[in-house]
């Protein structure tokens, strides 16, 4: 699907990997509605877009919310008349080990709890979930050939301290494949869905962290440093262009492997 | 260009070249839109759309009725702080009694 001249929705389009896909999609000529928790982000992504002279809305969203994502698709549909590419990168981290153990008794001190766990499925599943839900549903009711692009991440593989991010995104990657499935069955042909799984990316947070915990993450990555962004971006533009692309996760890492060089 | 209160806030809607802006305050809320379409009708569509993506209710945060937790006999709704909801509803708080 050629990018220029369609409709991109991108939740979590304030900050990060979702701020990085507005402004590539918006330079490749699509007309962008940033959705993000944040109305400063908002803000600061619009005037962003307006001196490249793009075109975009900025909607104030929690994706959690069945009236909240009605509303940032209506918007969508009545500033652009149609969506075409949805990036469902909102999402979230509380890092927790399940059980945490007292040094001396060795008896559980510490355990997850349901406020480390449930808003990170509710951001990163259920707001993934409602997200391409109700954005299938303007697509079909349209009549516009669309993507749905659900952002999962290499630690669907598995990561301690994330039981609850992990969970969320093996399910955000596993989403594609049942889904054009159940596209196949319906006969809905014009929509495709690609998930993306970043490594390692150079977003304000992961870069924010302290250097020798950063070189050791390097250290993992065959590549020898962390994704940038906009390397996640056109992966994701690509997975829009190539059509042949379809009910698939992708990875993009830069060759992540676990300890001794055997690639995750 | 054509300025309006809204739910408390100024908006302002405003052609630039041959697209529309809006404006809340000095924040740009969209940019680009409508090129082509007739002033007047453009100018109705983005009133429209400022009012859509920025509904007029009220931002309530708990209880989180979805997710109680049973504490003994008791099921306890408690309020989820993490997961405000929005109750929407029809009418502009501008034109509420003020006091």
């Amino acid at each position: 699907m050629e990018i220029k001249g369609k409709v991109a929705l991108v939740t979590g389009g304030g900050n990060g990997i979702g701020e990085a896909v507005v402004k590539y999609l918006v330079n490749k000529g699509a007309k962008v509605a940033i959705v993000d928790m944040s109305q400063k982000n908002i803000d600061r992504v619009v005037a962003d877009v307006k001196a490249m002279g793009g075109e975009a809305i900025g909607v104030q969203g929690n994706v959690t919310s069945e009236a909240d994502t009605a509303k940032f698709i209506k918007a969508t549909v009545d500033a652009f008349g149609q969506l075409n590419i949805v990036v469902a990168s909102a999402g979230i981290i509380k890092d927790s080990f399940l059980l945490t153990l007292d040094k001396e008794t060795g008896k559980v001190s510490r355990k997850m709890g349901l406020d480390k766990w449930q808003p990170v499925l509710d951001v990163n599943l259920t707001g993934t979930f409602l997200t391409l839900r109700d954005s299938a549903e303007a697509m079909v009711n349209g009549g516009w050939d669309g993507i749905l692009i659900p952002i999962s991440s290499v630690n669907k593989a598995g990561q301690t301290g994330q039981l609850n991010y992990s969970s969320t995104k093996v399910a955000d990657a596993l989403l594609p494949k049942i889904i054009i499935g159940e596209f196949l069955v319906r006969g809905i042909n014009k929509i495709r869905c690609v998930g993306i799984a970043p490594g390692y990316t150079a977003t304000p947070m992961v870069a924010g962290m302290n250097q020798e915990a950063l070189n050791a993450i390097c250290a993992d990555i065959h590549l020898g440093r962390l994704i940038e962004p906009n390397e996640i971006a056109a992966g994701i533009a690509h997975a829009i262009e190539n059509e042949a692309i379809n009910a698939t996760t992708i990875e993009i890492t830069g060759g992540l492997c676990y300890k001794g060089g055997i690639a995750k | 260009m054509k300025s309006f209160t809204y739910n408390d806030m100024e908006f302002t809607v405003e052609k630039v070249g041959a697209a529309w802006d809006i404006k809340c305050g000095k924040a740009i809320v969209a940019t680009g839109l409508f090129a082509g379409v007739a002033d007047a009708d453009a100018e109705a569509k983005a009133v429209a759309l400022a009012k859509t993506i920025f509904p007029v209710g009220a931002k309530v945060v708990g209880p989180d009725v979805a997710h109680p937790i049973t504490v003994g006999d008791i099921k306890y709704f408690p309020p989820a702080v993490s997961l405000p909801n929005f109750v929407y509803w029809n009418a502009d708080s501008s034109s509420q009694a003020k006091w």
